[in-house]
């Protein structure tokens, strides 16, 4: 699903974001990225997502070489993979139900498939009976899972969290995991970039971890 | 699937309605500017249309009057109108007598009195001669003229077409002008919905960085300010026709007093339909050029962070 081999990228002003990366995920594993701040784990999903691309080196996610990838083609790309952030980027002007249909109709799905497709991701998150409502009268963890459900809701085979759980507690954390670990055991590629070690310990799955740009920590396949 | 299409479209388009709505001050004044500045020329373009259309009908007056000797017989005049007639510039000759063409400055002149009180009739008889379609240009014209002189009878030959003619190249001057008009002002309506519009796209930037993290194509982000500009150019273009048409109507009134003193009966025009399908037209073609030259500089800038 995602294979980099000697990935650099270099910012504008000479600053190593990644240096020498190797990683190879397969379709359907769940893993972790983890390190300090500035090691690098943003960049890495920025590259996945198409938002930069690599300095040197070669970089293929879901059959696609992104140091190829046309602009043009960039946005059917991105439909392939669902991404949840830290701060949810939902639209503050738009109902949940809004929110999560976005995807469909941005990628012109059928108008009598948007609202079965909605309420399934909705029910999946658990907040089925919150459609009408606007992200702002949610709370933090139920509008992290608005997030989550408009990532998936046109099942894309794989799944990117940019600190998912950041700004939440241990107890929300947790069942935001359970439902990355449930999208996992349907068969999605699951990433999540992370300083959370008690979720990395509580998932145990494969961690990569990264230093000022390095790759530091690779635990291979995980259980 | 093509259903799919326009009903897609119909909702950007009802969505985009509904944004516009929301946003009243704002719209109305983009509407408001455009307005006015599609009025000016369209407003001049009326007025040249009535201008022309008044001048029209002295243009087919391409007819030379020849004031005859006084004491010319009546069998005198009907031999010289009948050898006038067959000359082949001709197409017919009027007679007008003098009894008739002091009845006839009677009415018109307002000296009704004063001629009355003369003793005998001070005007010449008249034939005013009509030529051909074809000769109506203005060398044969001329030529037509000098034939006309040459007669003893005729005391003076008038052809009063020099300031038709005049007028005519004064139009054609104005017209460039609002030519020239039309196409600074349609640069200004471009600028005005490209402000509007790159005002709208740096409203909706978190939006637009959203719709292009999770696929959205820079077609399906333009779609809604597309329509955002053509709706405002349009509605623009509708209001310019009202300021037109409510200058007209107060116009109208003043216009109609002063051709009645001419002894005309010249009413304003408003444009035609296929000038006012232009208008509306240029209106919306102008309000979606604007916004998708803004759209295309500001969507390239965003990008997802």
């Amino acid at each position: 699903m995602i294979e980099f081999t000697h990935v650099f990228k270099r910012y504008p002003g000479g600053f190593d974001a990644l240096r020498d990366i190797n990683l190879r995920v397969e379709a359907g594993e769940m893993a972790f990225i983890t390190g300090h701040s500035g090691a690098g784990k943003s960049t890495l999903l920025r590259l996945i997502t198409a938002i930069d691309r690599p300095t040197r080196g070669e970089a293929a996610v879901n059959g696609k070489n992104l140091t190829k990838l046309p602009r043009r083609r960039i946005p059917y790309f991105r439909r392939e993979i669902g991404v949840v952030f830290q701060d949810h980027k939902l639209l503050l002007d738009r109902t949940v139900y809004d929110n999560v249909a976005l995807p469909l109709i941005v990628t012109g799905a059928a108008q009598n498939e948007i609202p079965r497709r909605v309420r399934a991701a909705l029910e999946l998150v658990g907040l089925l009976d919150k459609e009408r409502m606007y992200p702002l009268t949610l709370s933090g963890g139920e509008q992290q899972r608005v997030g989550i459900a408009r990532a998936v809701v046109n099942k894309p085979p794989l799944l990117l969290a940019d600190e998912p759980t950041g700004n939440l507690d241990s107890k929300l954390s947790d069942e935001i995991l359970d439902l990355f670990i449930d999208f996992h055991h349907h068969g999605v590629t699951v990433l999540i970039a992370t300083h959370d070690l008690h979720l990395i310990d509580r998932a145990r799955q494969r961690v990569i971890e990264l230093n000022h740009g390095e790759l530091v920590r690779d635990s291979g396949a995980g259980t | 699937m093509i259903k799919n299409y326009f009903l897609r479209h119909a909702q950007v388009f009802f969505f985009t309605l509904g944004q516009l709505w929301r946003t009243p001050v704002a719209t109305t004044l983009t509407v408001a500017v455009i307005g006015i500045t599609l009025a000016l020329p369209a407003g001049l373009y009326v007025a040249l249309e009535n201008v022309q259309r008044l001048a029209h009908g002295w243009e087919d007056n391409g007819q030379i009057s020849l004031f005859l000797k006084q004491e010319l017989s009546d069998p005198a005049i009907e031999k010289l109108s009948a050898k006038i007639r067959k000359l082949p510039a001709v197409s017919w000759v009027d007679f007008v007598s003098r009894e008739a063409a002091l009845a006839e400055f009677k009415k018109l002149s307002g000296f009704g009195e004063a001629l009355g009180s003369l003793d005998r009739n001070p005007l010449p008889p008249v034939l005013v001669v009509h030529p051909h379609a074809k000769h109506a240009n203005p060398e044969a014209l001329q030529a037509l003229l000098k034939d006309l002189r040459a007669y003893s009878e005729v005391e003076l030959a008038q052809l009063d077409l020099e300031w038709v003619r005049r007028l005519y190249a004064m139009l054609d001057l104005a017209r460039q002008g609002v030519l020239i008009l039309t196409a600074g002002l349609a640069m200004a309506v471009l600028l005005i919905i490209g402000n509007t519009i790159r005002l709208a796209v740096l409203n909706r930037r978190d939006e637009i960085e959203i719709i292009k993290l999770i696929g959205g194509t820079n077609a399906f982000i333009r779609r809604p300010f597309l329509y955002a500009g053509a709706v405002q150019g349009l509605l623009g273009a509708i209001l310019a026709w009202l300021l037109v048409g409510i200058g007209l109507l107060i116009l109208s009134g003043p216009v109609h007093r002063l051709a009645s003193l001419y002894g005309s009966l010249f009413v304003v025009e408003n444009m035609g339909f296929l000038a006012t399908l232009a208008l509306i037209g240029t209106g919306g073609l102008l309000g979606w050029l604007g916004s998708r030259l803004a759209v295309g500089r500001h969507l390239r800038v965003i990008e997802p962070r």
